[in-house]
């Protein structure tokens, strides 16, 4: 009878948890009306040691919760990359992907463990240099990236679509059967409404290609790109959780097949911790039982095997990085990209940049669905940082959860008081479209839902004519510069549909000293 | 009322079939007691109930085993302090009374403006109302069906089916400022069960309000003025905007409680396009000379 408490068994329950935690507080990362959030899913990104690195090194600032990430680097430095094998939700997923393929696949080329290394170094070098580039392929920030912007919407939009079509049709009365699990799902797994993210496709393709290159190799992207675990991998070498190898081994190869790393485990003395996942697959499977984990002497680490000249082609490439993403004019004061509409909160541009790691949390958390990934509005270096759409969303007056979640602090924690001070930017009236302004006719809608408590936008009586010369008396609208703070709820609620006949421009944004259009007072 | 063209008015709506017992019992309820009462007094609960049982208690407008839909206004994400939302106080004992007098469900939903969440939450109407036994629902997209409603300048709109189909219909709004409307009260809270792009109708707002209102005929309608919003609505934000006149205005015809909440805020019925609309046309009864207006305090 095979043993069922295998320590394979083990790691497998252990992942299987930790990725349904990540997915709890994944969908718990979402308001319920109160002002304050329950658990967000940045716990797993406090725990990330590459995240605080690379915050420390570009912003010289510590994450909002960087203590947590020694945990990480001291678990490592002890028991070598167990939050690999045994922790990481995308290492799981990876994981699950690899093992869809019944057939052994290729082994890729064995030297490309070292392209991690090479990217780690890129990051890690052009974070020197205050470039925040970690978060484009930091695992953790990748994975809530991901399903922030594309797996989840998808998710919730391919159900709803599932029970609305049911419940339209309604086959044999099925749906009074269907519409109670239906609620059950909504009040679980399902969001609030359905969001939409600019970019879902895009981003959701590239994390179907990371899991697919698992039906190439298992874990392609753990052994050959990850850079958290080329971190994990330099910080294991000399863990005292190693692995020995005794007399009775037949050298049979069976080890090598199950290795869930690149770790060589049937190389004995060529053994790679750094490379070691710790699944103790080769443990398991040794029919001989020569393998054995334990705690020992630290042995001498095996040489990571580099070479210097391509460990030095990639701290230039990471400094050259960054002024190659920077001359660009939209960093100009002239030239920036208007509808760059940061969150309440959001430190001054460059500021904001070397710390923003991309990992959409804001944008999961965010309950109009108005802040959208970028793509090239705030140049390369700012790709999938947070934008207020407000044709798709505006940002509620009294809401602060964008502030709350944000793992580095890019996004201030703003108090209600604060929050109703900050200026993301200024509406400007187009009166080539506004309805009282152009063609005579009342329509308030921009003033009534204008939030202040004194109304950023007030009206002036006017009486104009209409086409036979009749008087008509109408309304139009005005945006008080000083009161108004971006919001963008008058351009979401616009009626005018398409251009909107209101619209915001981060011009006037309180973060910054130039993007500014009043007079300053000092 | 004219109540040949009412009946005639309401099954062209589609919609008056659904209640012809109700109507009969509202029309009942109009002969027995007073029009409008008013009642003012420290105690949310304790006011809107005895405006209710001025009116001959809740009995004559909830039935044993009646689907009650209690409709307040929960458009903005506001505190009640800041008199954005109906006062959540006034909301639950509506649902209380509701419960006693036997009915078999009460929901209480909105079509907010802000996030749902937030408005549910942030006024303390969902926990008050759900404390008392009300179903605190968020309005489900699939349950607004195209209504003919025939009207001056609504024709057919979206509207909420679980209010069509409701046995009751509860409005309960609160008094405010408006921009366009001026202010804002029991008529112009239907906007709440429009599905659609309803920020259209502010091109024909008067005209509107009173097809929405003439469309839905609650049986019973509680205006909330505990506190006014005398400025800066319907949302509202500064307390200085914020008036304590501790009052809850009940009756069943909407136009009457319309024009009677306008001298609230220093106005006349008449000062409202869409007052005036209702009572031209025969909706209600904009001239409070010829109501029976019983006034109290508890």
């Amino acid at each position: 009878m095979q043993k069922l408490l295998t320590t394979q068994n083990i790691r497998r329950i252990t992942q299987g948890l930790f990725l349904l935690l990540f997915l709890f507080l994944f969908i718990q990362t979402e308001s319920k009306g109160n002002d304050e959030l329950g658990y967000p899913v940045r716990l797993f990104l406090d725990f990330d040691p590459l995240i605080s690195i690379s915050t420390m090194l570009a912003a010289h600032a510590l994450p909002v919760a960087f203590l947590l990430s020694l945990i990480t680097v001291v678990a490592t430095v002890l028991f070598g990359r167990v939050f690999c094998g045994w922790v990481c939700p995308l290492g799981t997923l990876n994981n699950m992907v690899g093992s869809l393929r019944k057939r052994k696949p290729e082994s890729m080329p064995v030297k490309w463990y070292r392209w991690k290394y090479f990217i780690l170094v890129f990051l890690l070098v052009s974070s020197v240099f205050t470039l925040q580039f970690v978060g484009v392929m930091d695992p953790l920030s990748l994975l809530i990236r991901s399903f922030s912007v594309s797996v989840y919407p998808l998710f919730n939009y391919a159900v709803r679509a599932y029970f609305d079509v049911v419940y339209a049709v309604n086959p044999l009365g099925i749906a009074l059967l269907t519409e109670p699990v239906y609620d059950v799902l909504k009040s679980t797994v399902l969001s609030f409404g359905q969001s939409f993210y600019v970019q879902g496709v895009f981003i959701g393709l590239l994390f179907l290609v990371i899991l697919g290159l698992s039906l190439l190799e298992k874990r392609f992207w753990c052994k050959h790109l990850c850079p958290l675990g080329a971190l994990l991998g330099v910080l294991s070498r000399r863990a005292v959780l190693s692995r020995s190898v005794s007399e009775g081994c037949t050298s049979c190869g069976a080890c090598a097949s199950v290795c869930q790393g690149n770790a060589q485990p049937d190389s004995k003395e060529h053994w790679r911790i750094s490379e070691c996942l710790m699944c103790w697959n080769c443990d398991d499977i040794c029919p001989e039982n020569a393998v054995r984990f334990g705690f020992g002497k630290p042995r001498p680490a095996s040489p990571l095997d580099l070479g210097r000249r391509r460990v030095i082609a990639a701290a230039v490439a990471g400094v050259v990085a960054v002024p190659l993403l920077r001359v660009t004019p939209l960093a100009q004061a002239n030239s920036k990209n208007p509808a760059l509409i940061r969150p309440p909160g959001s430190l001054e541009e460059k500021e904001f940049l070397k710390r923003c790691v991309k990992c959409g949390e804001c944008m999961k958390v965010c309950i109009t669905n108005g802040l959208q990934p970028t793509f090239m509005e705030a140049g390369l270096e700012g790709i999938w940082s947070p934008v207020l759409v407000p044709r798709i969303g505006y940002c509620e007056y009294r809401c602060t959860l964008c502030g709350q979640v944000c793992p580095t602090g890019a996004i201030k924690r703003l108090t209600l008081e604060e929050k109703a001070k900050v200026k993301i930017g200024l509406a400007m009236i187009d009166k080539g479209r506004c309805l009282p302004w152009a063609h005579s006719r009342p329509c308030i809608v921009c003033e009534e839902v204008c939030p202040t408590p004194k109304k950023a936008i007030w009206f002036e009586d006017v009486k104009v004519k209409d086409r036979e010369g009749r008087t008509v008396a109408v309304m139009q609208p005005h945006v008080d510069l000083e009161l108004c703070i971006g919001c963008g709820i008058c351009e979401t609620k616009c009626p005018v549909l398409g251009r909107p006949a209101i619209y915001v421009m981060s011009l006037g944004e309180s973060r910054s000293r130039e993007n500014q259009l009043l007079m300053p007072e000092y | 009322m004219d109540r040949r063209k009412f009946l005639r008015s309401a099954a062209l709506a589609g919609i008056g079939l659904s209640f012809p017992g109700g109507l009969k019992q509202a029309a009942e309820a109009a002969q027995a007691g007073p029009d409008l009462a008013v009642v003012q007094g420290p105690s949310a609960a304790a006011i809107t109930r005895a405006a209710i049982e001025a009116l001959g208690g809740m009995k004559k407008f909830v039935s044993r085993g009646d689907i009650v839909v209690v409709k307040p206004n929960i458009a903005w994400d506001r505190v009640p302090e800041q008199a954005g939302d109906t006062n959540p106080e006034v909301v639950a004992e509506v649902v209380r009374l509701c419960i006693e007098a036997g009915a078999k469900k009460v929901k209480v939903f909105d079509r907010p403006v802000n996030d749902p969440r937030r408005c549910y939450v942030q006024s303390g109407i969902a926990e008050a109302a759900r404390d008392k036994g009300a179903d605190v629902i968020f309005m489900d997209d699939r349950k607004f069906k195209d209504m003919e409603i025939k009207g001056i300048a609504l024709k057919t709109w979206p509207l909420y089916t679980e209010v069509i189909e409701a046995d009751t219909v509860i409005n309960v709004p609160i008094a405010k400022h408006h921009g366009l409307a001026k202010l804002t009260m029991s008529m112009k809270n239907w906007m709440g069960v429009m599905g659609g792009s309803r920020r259209m109708i502010h091109q024909k707002l008067d005209e509107s309000i009173v097809d929405l209102a003439r469309a839905i005929r609650p049986k019973l309608t509680v205006l909330d003025a505990v506190r006014i919003l005398t400025d800066n609505g319907p949302q509202g934000g500064d307390l200085d905007d914020v008036k304590r006149l501790d009052t809850v205005i009940a009756g069943t015809d909407q136009v009457a409680i319309d024009s009677y909440g306008a001298t609230l805020f220093g106005m006349k019925g008449s000062d409202l396009g869409y007052v005036r609309i209702g009572a031209e046309t025969g909706f209600g009864v904009m001239d409070l000379a010829k109501l029976n207006i019983r006034k109290m305090k508890v």
